[in-house]
């Protein structure tokens, strides 16, 4: 399909420069589509519909497609996410050393259930399978960061954590 | 040729045959789900596994895989069977047992195969899917519940109607046919995806609990709306048409109709429709008898035959061509007017004169069949797309599968611009005679011209001071342009004409006609040039004689004399002038001042109101006869329904009058088409029951010359943008107007303004704003976007409010400002 020259489009609520750069990119390179929606998600944290509509025009690819391959692959966002990505692993090894209380913890402290996200941003919240590290089960991770040998009251120390971390 | 076996018979099939398209060829039926002729294989169901003896150990699917030479194929041993029969428990895992309301029950795949294969019980269990039913437009229902995952819809949606609006989403048991963030339907609504879904999850919703299939009495006829003339099946039951029917074999299209084709039906059963004779009586129309109305009518009608200069007719192309010819008779025969015309003279100038004048013909020396069989088409307007949807499918169709180049010349973007590889040349409005010169004085240039065409010297002298510039684009355009074209192996320009397009006229249709001669690009196959007449029987009207010959008037001059008092009698046959001519205040002033005017409608439009009496017509699937498409293709019209009401066709009605005024009668229009066979040199030795359903193609004998024409500089007036009109999305006229698809997807007049000039403007998306031109003023909503450049609007012309020929006056170009209201 043609690729089209960058355009102005009105943006809704979202500043679209950064996209239209990642996309100017990759814009000759075949098989653009996936690193041009990883470049954007890496840019604005998720992949906001403006940028869909935007990527489908300047790619000539119908924002339906766009859409299939975003919800097929489990790395790409929809919504926005928190700056800290809290995850709980409800794997098997960790599951028996009581996995349940780390997240209901978690959801009671937060506010939100699992892939949610609070309102002003700070923190998603995710139940994930076996993040790998079963000998320190139950675990947790925020970001990169990982919390291993889980109780109630480290839930409350992450929480206090990350909640005096900047937002910016 | 490839030789197999299947089932024990001898098959010989093409090379590029699956085992699929060899077992049909021989009459073997292997059973299908997510298979259709018309798209690209894929291989999803399982449904049509067969063995194959050299590959023993395996079934593997006939639709995907190709024939081999001496490949022995078995379509049903008890393997297979097993095979299919676990291919149906499992869908019927999930699927919901809803025949008893599902529309689709007795036109369903997978029910239809469940009883085939006997499956009257399920070995697994299940929950059923637990999907929310899209009901949010009047015309799609989606019930995913019921989807097989087969994506027929998502394939025909890209493949053919190049939408894309589905796609699968999510994974694994998630996965589901969903669009765009998983929101409603939002699209064309063409109903490819609805005619190939196998089963009930996709479904008309105009349909819906209407009636049962096999209820459903069938008629083979052809579309009324656009020139394409797509066959349609229509689905009547009780007097009304329900639905249409698709049928994969049907047509050139296979099957395949736009949503005016698929959607646009409820105007037959409409109930506006006018259903008794309506005469003016102190001032007011009020019903009366055929007897009154006719007896009205026809001594009017004779009265005129001693002044016959002062009668006056205009046709709709929407008549058949038995009603035309009957027409034509009447008139220039009978009553001795040469004053008949249709769609306001220039919409049909391009084939009376301009085709007549370069190829001594008034038809195109192409048919349709030329452009999946061209290697570069060059499409006039963007939107010949949105004029022809279903010629549009086939150009898109040639574009992606056959790699067949795509050219566009126009004055704003539309969808095919966003085809691969195609490139788009957007001009001046108005400049379209000024493009072609330019492209016929590069192809000289450029050395390309063929040697010893007819007229060169002449077109040369010509084209001499014509420019790039002139049109508005620049001249490497239009050298590669000229080139691409002259040096294609066949190339084939469509030219979309009709009331719309005051432009696009004779001197349109000998200026494209130049670049075709010109390159030697006519008179083969694929090549030539293609003149896409607006109405389904714009080609019929032609061939019929329904234009001014002689000292005869057209209709702007026709409506002139009803003006000034020379025209005192005007017969108007389903045209709508009002809403569909130029110049609106200036049409109703004419119509107001004739001292009689008759209209002959199926519903009481802004003209009809206007008459003295009004006669209740028939709709084409009330009656019998042919239509000519654009292609030249002669087709048969057939009754699906009685007439509504006390509704008579323009065939009985021109009778009556014809037999009146001592002139012909028929005992029926069969007869009336063996007059034409015999008097029609092109359509010599036709008979109706030759045409069956395929229809036949008239040839043309051509006798090809260059006719040079000067293009009028379209004087840009400062401050002011230039209105260009046309046709909206689906719309076809002023009669799409009382379907429901084409109102669902298009229901009001608009203006089109590029997002630069709307906000020099501070005009918003849907903002109302009034339209002013020399003529008068229009008020309309706004859209914005990128597909009309800076300094053009772009309004459809359709509409009985908001009209736009309030505002044009049959120039090619309007010069207007835009205000908010
Ligand atoms: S109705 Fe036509 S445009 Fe809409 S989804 Fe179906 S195939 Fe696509
Ligand atoms: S909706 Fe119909 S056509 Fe589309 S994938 Fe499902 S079953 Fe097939
Ligand atoms: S309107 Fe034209 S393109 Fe659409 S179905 Fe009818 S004949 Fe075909
Ligand atoms: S099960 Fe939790 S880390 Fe493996
Ligand atoms: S019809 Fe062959 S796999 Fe579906």
């Amino acid at each position: 399909m043609s690729n089209a020259p960058a355009e102005e489009i009105p943006a809704e609520e979202i500043d679209l420069t950064e996209a239209n750069e990642i996309i100017d990119k990759y814009l000759t390179l075949p098989g653009n589509l996936m690193p041009v929606l990883q470049g954007i998600q890496d840019a604005y944290g998720f992949v906001p519909k403006p940028t869909i509509d935007l990527v489908a025009e300047r790619l000539n690819v119908y924002p339906s497609q766009i859409y299939g391959v975003l919800t097929f692959y489990a790395q790409f966002h929809l919504k926005p996410r928190g700056k800290f990505i809290i995850r709980v692993c409800v794997g098997t090894a960790c599951h028996v050393q009581g996995a349940e209380r780390i997240t209901e913890t978690f959801f009671g402290r937060l506010g939100i259930g699992h892939a949610e996200t609070t309102e002003d941003l700070r923190y998603t919240f995710e139940k994930v399978a076996c993040l790998g590290a079963c000998g320190m089960a139950p675990l947790a991770m925020v970001n990169d960061d990982t919390y291993g040998k889980m109780t109630v009251q480290k839930v409350d120390e992450i929480i206090e954590t990350y909640n005096a971390r900047p937002m910016k | 040729m490839v030789n197999l076996t299947i089932d024990g018979k001898q098959v010989a099939v093409e090379k590029d045959a699956t085992i699929y398209d060899a077992a049909k060829a021989c009459g073997i039926k292997i059973p299908i789900l997510c298979h259709d002729k018309k798209l690209h294989p894929f291989g999803g169901c399982r449904m049509c596994l067969v063995e194959v003896e050299q590959m023993k150990g395996r079934l593997i699917p006939s639709c995907t895989t190709p024939v081999t030479e001496g490949m022995i194929v078995q379509t049903t041993t008890d393997e297979i069977v097993k095979a299919r029969k676990l291919v149906l428990e499992l869908l019927l895992l999930k699927h919901p047992i809803d025949c008893p309301v599902c529309d689709a029950a007795g036109d369903c795949d997978l029910q239809n195969l469940t009883y085939e294969y006997k499956v009257n019980m399920n070995r697994f269990v299940d929950e059923k899917f637990n999907h929310e039913i899209d009901y949010e437009n009047p015309l799609i229902e989606r019930d995913m519940n019921r989807c097989i995952h087969c994506g027929k819809c998502a394939r025909i949606c890209d493949e053919i109607v190049s939408y894309g609006a589905y796609t699968f989403i999510n994974r694994g048991i998630e996965a589901k046919m969903g669009t765009e963030f998983d929101g409603p339907l939002n699209c064309e609504f063409c109903g490819s995806c609805v005619s190939v879904c196998p089963v009930g999850a996709l479904n008309s919703r105009p349909f819906k609990f209407k009636a049962r299939w096999w209820a459903l009495q069938k008629t083979k006829s052809v579309c009324s709306y656009c020139g394409t003339g797509c066959q349609l099946t229509l689905g009547s039951k009780d007097g009304k048409v329900l639905t249409t029917i698709y049928d994969e074999n049907q047509g050139f299209h296979n099957g395949q109709l736009c949503t005016r084709g698929r959607f646009g039906y409820q105007f037959v059963n409409s109930d506006k429709r006018l259903t008794a004779p309506l005469i003016r009586k102190n001032g007011k129309l009020q019903e009366a008898t055929w007897e009154e109305a006719l007896a009205e009518v026809t001594s009017r009608l004779s009265a005129g035959k001693s002044d016959p200069a002062s009668v006056a007719a205009l046709a709709t192309p929407r008549l058949t061509n038995e009603e035309l010819f009957l027409f034509e008779k009447l008139f220039r025969g009978t009553v001795g007017t040469d004053n008949i015309d249709h769609s306001a003279g220039f919409a049909h100038e391009a084939l009376t004169k301009g085709a007549v004048a370069s190829f001594g013909v008034a038809a195109s020396p192409a048919e349709i069949a030329d452009v999946q069989k061209s290697k570069l088409l060059l499409v006039v307007k963007s939107d010949a797309y949105e004029t022809h949807p279903v010629i549009g499918f086939e150009i898109n169709l040639g574009v992606k599968r056959k790699g067949i180049a795509l050219r566009i010349v126009s004055d704003k973007k539309g969808k095919l611009t966003r085809l691969p590889g195609a490139k788009t040349t957007v001009h001046a409005p108005g400049s379209e005679v000024a493009l072609f010169n330019a492209l016929c004085k590069s192809v000289i240039d450029q050395g390309l011209a063929v040697e010893g065409v007819a007229g060169l010297d002449a077109l040369k002298a010509a084209v001499a001071d014509a420019s790039a510039e002139k049109a508005g684009v620049t001249a490497e355009e239009i050298a590669a342009l000229a080139k691409d074209f002259a040096s294609a192996e066949k190339a084939l320009i469509i030219l979309p004409i009709g009331q719309g397009y005051p432009g696009h006229n004779a001197a349109l249709a000998n200026a494209a006609a130049n670049l075709a001669i010109l390159t030697g690009q006519v008179g083969k196959e694929g090549a030539g040039l293609l003149i896409m007449g607006e109405k389904n029987n714009s080609q019929g009207a032609v061939d019929m004689g329904i234009y001014p010959k002689g000292t005869g008037l057209n209709a702007a001059a026709i409506l002139d004399g009803c003006a000034n008092g020379n025209v005192k009698t005007l017969f108007v046959a389903g045209e709508n002038p009002v809403v569909s001519y130029p110049n609106r205040k200036k049409v109703e002033k004419a119509l107001e001042n004739v001292e009689f005017m008759v209209v002959s409608d199926l519903f009481l439009t802004e003209t009809a109101a206007m008459a003295d009496v009004v006669l209740p017509a028939c709709s084409f699937a009330e009656k019998s006869g042919t239509f000519t498409s654009l292609g030249r293709r002669v087709q048969n019209v057939r009754k699906a329904i009685p007439a509504v009401g006390l509704a008579k066709s323009d065939f009985e009605i021109l009778n009556a009058i014809s037999q009146a005024l001592g002139g012909a009668g028929y005992n029926n229009q069969g007869e009336v088409f063996t007059e034409i066979a015999a008097t029609v040199p092109a359509y010599k030795g036709l008979t109706q029951a030759c045409l069956k359903d395929e229809g036949a193609v008239y040839p043309v004998a051509l006798s090809a010359k260059l006719v040079p024409v000067a293009a009028k500089a379209a004087a840009p007036a400062a401050g002011k943008l230039a209105l260009v009109t046309g046709s909206a999305l689906y719309h076809c006229g002023t009669m799409s107007r009382f379907g429901e698809g084409p109102m669902y997807v298009c229901p009001d007049a608009y203006a089109e303004l590029n997002v630069a000039d709307a906000a020099a403007l501070k005009i918003g998306e849907g903002d109302q704003v009034t339209v002013t031109s020399g003529t008068g003023a229009v008020q309309v909503a706004v859209k914005v976007g990128k597909r009309v450049p800076q300094g053009v609007v772009f309004s459809p012309y359709h509409f009985g409010e908001g009209s736009v020929n309030t505002i044009t006056d049959g120039s090619e170009v309007t010069y207007v400002t835009v205000a908010k209201k």
